[in-house]
């Protein structure tokens, strides 16, 4: 079976926003990871997995992934005011100064980064209006749904490539903190496909009222690394 | 949104970029420049930390809050080349609530003779190298040596200790940056510091009075 001209762009979308190459800043974040390794208390690939999966299932999955959803349906219909509760309520969600911060940096880089190439996209350019303006924050998964539909991504696809995004951004920090070797990276990969495909089917479909995130530790832990003196990531 | 001019200061680890910084900017600010430091640190806060303490603190040349450190992730040279995202974020906002300011200097972290700026992030390049890497340095080239609006050769007093030869950095300099400036300093004496000065006004600044004097007039 083949793909149609619209499939391979849409893949052709996905491969670019999903690249390590494209330019968000997401290997500046260890969401905490380097805060446990400076304590010693994160040792293999056994406990990066567990990290990964307690912020995907408690807090990028009720929230993030829920914000993208119903970001990217609204600006289907062209519902701009929700589109600006979704993004109110992903900013709210985020308890940690830190990761507010590079989030909303991270998703108005975003925004300006595909503005430069997609230019007839009414949300799109309603959206980066309002980020000028400063009538949206621009945290990253609303800023990445508005992407997403220009893209003409769907919201299964964009939601998969959030929770893939943030999977790899806490690899390759593990990596660069010489937690795990390369091949380990992968391996972590490859075990976190259910995590995302489960999560993925668990909020794929829920209005803003049920966005949750519930993860005290890694609040904490996150909370700590913004007063660490000795740092080499944002986050 | 105003465009602040910007000069980002790239060379390898030990160079002198931050002592670079706080050598210059007491030129710069004694003219009546306004100016925001950003310095992109590899493994911590020190150097934005000491440029910080020696400028703001001890001098008060500016606020506190205009030196800001930046965490890489262990990638200077992508913070400052292929994904200047959180740089530009951090510009932005300066932009934003600093109108008032003339410019911004980006220290990047230090790295290897491959750095160059993102022209979006930095208007003006200066690449720093010292002698005590060896007098092989100008003419073993790289991007940063070549392509940078301004080469300095940092602590010529080592030169003779070193054994590194002056003259053959020279030569080997003029021809590899044909017409392109470069200067020999120390910033340990403020040789050559108000030489850069010069440079950054002229190049840079296109010999624009500070703001705050414009302001004055008005």
């Amino acid at each position: 079976m083949y793909m149609n001209i619209d499939e391979i762009n849409e893949e052709l979308a996905v491969m670019q926003l999903s690249d390590s190459f494209f330019p968000t800043g997401l290997y500046s974040t260890s969401n905490g990871l380097e805060f446990l390794f400076s304590k010693n208390e994160i040792k293999g690939i056994e406990d990066i997995k567990k990290m990964i999966k307690v912020n995907i299932e408690q807090q990028i999955g009720p929230s993030d992934c829920v914000a993208l959803e119903n970001a990217l349906e609204n600006a289907e219909k062209g519902n701009f005011e929700e589109i600006i509760q979704a993004d109110e309520m992903a900013f709210i969600m985020k308890p940690i100064k830190e990761i507010r911060k590079a989030s909303t940096n991270s998703g108005i880089q975003l925004i300006k980064c595909v503005s430069e190439f997609v230019k007839d996209n009414d949300i799109l350019n309603e959206y980066e209006k309002a980020v000028k303006g400063k009538k949206v924050h621009g945290i990253f998964p609303v800023a990445f749904a508005i992407c997403c539909h220009a893209l003409q991504i769907r919201k299964e696809k964009s939601i998969t490539m959030l929770l893939y995004g943030f999977t790899v951004s806490v690899i390759g920090a593990a990596l660069r903190l010489g937690l795990i070797q390369h091949l380990e990276g992968q391996k972590i990969l490859h075990e976190v496909k259910p995590i995302i495909i489960q999560t993925l089917k668990e909020n794929s479909n829920k209005s803003l009222s049920d966005m949750w995130q519930f993860a005290p530790q890694f609040d904490i832990i996150q909370m700590s690394h913004e007063k660490m003196d000795s740092k080499m990531f944002i986050t | 949104m105003t465009h602040i001019p910007r000069i980002g200061i790239g060379g390898p680890v030990g160079s002198g970029k931050s002592m670079l910084i706080e050598r210059l900017v007491p030129v710069l600010a004694e003219i009546g420049y306004s100016i925001s430091i950003i310095s992109n640190d590899v493994i911590s806060k020190e150097d934005a930390d000491r440029i910080r303490n020696n400028l703001s603190t001890k001098k008060g040349l500016l606020p506190e809050n205009m030196v800001i450190g930046l965490a890489t992730g262990g990638c200077p040279h992508t913070a400052v080349r292929e994904d200047p995202s959180m740089n530009l974020a951090i510009i932005e906002e300066m932009e934003d609530n600093h109108p008032e300011l003339d410019l911004i200097i980006i220290e990047s972290g230090g790295d290897n003779i491959t750095t160059t700026f993102s022209p979006i992030l930095a208007d003006y390049f200066i690449y720093i190298i010292d002698v005590a890497g060896g007098d092989k340095y100008p003419r073993k080239g790289g991007l940063g040596i070549t392509n940078c609006d301004l080469l300095l050769i940092n602590k010529i007093d080592l030169a003779e200790l070193v054994g590194a030869n002056l003259e053959i950095m020279k030569t080997d300099a003029e021809k590899l940056r044909k017409e392109k400036p470069f200067e020999f300093i120390n910033c340990k004496t403020d040789q050559g510091i108000k030489k850069i000065a010069e440079h950054i006004i002229h190049d840079l600044l296109l010999d624009s009075q500070p703001k705050s004097t414009n302001l004055k007039k008005i």
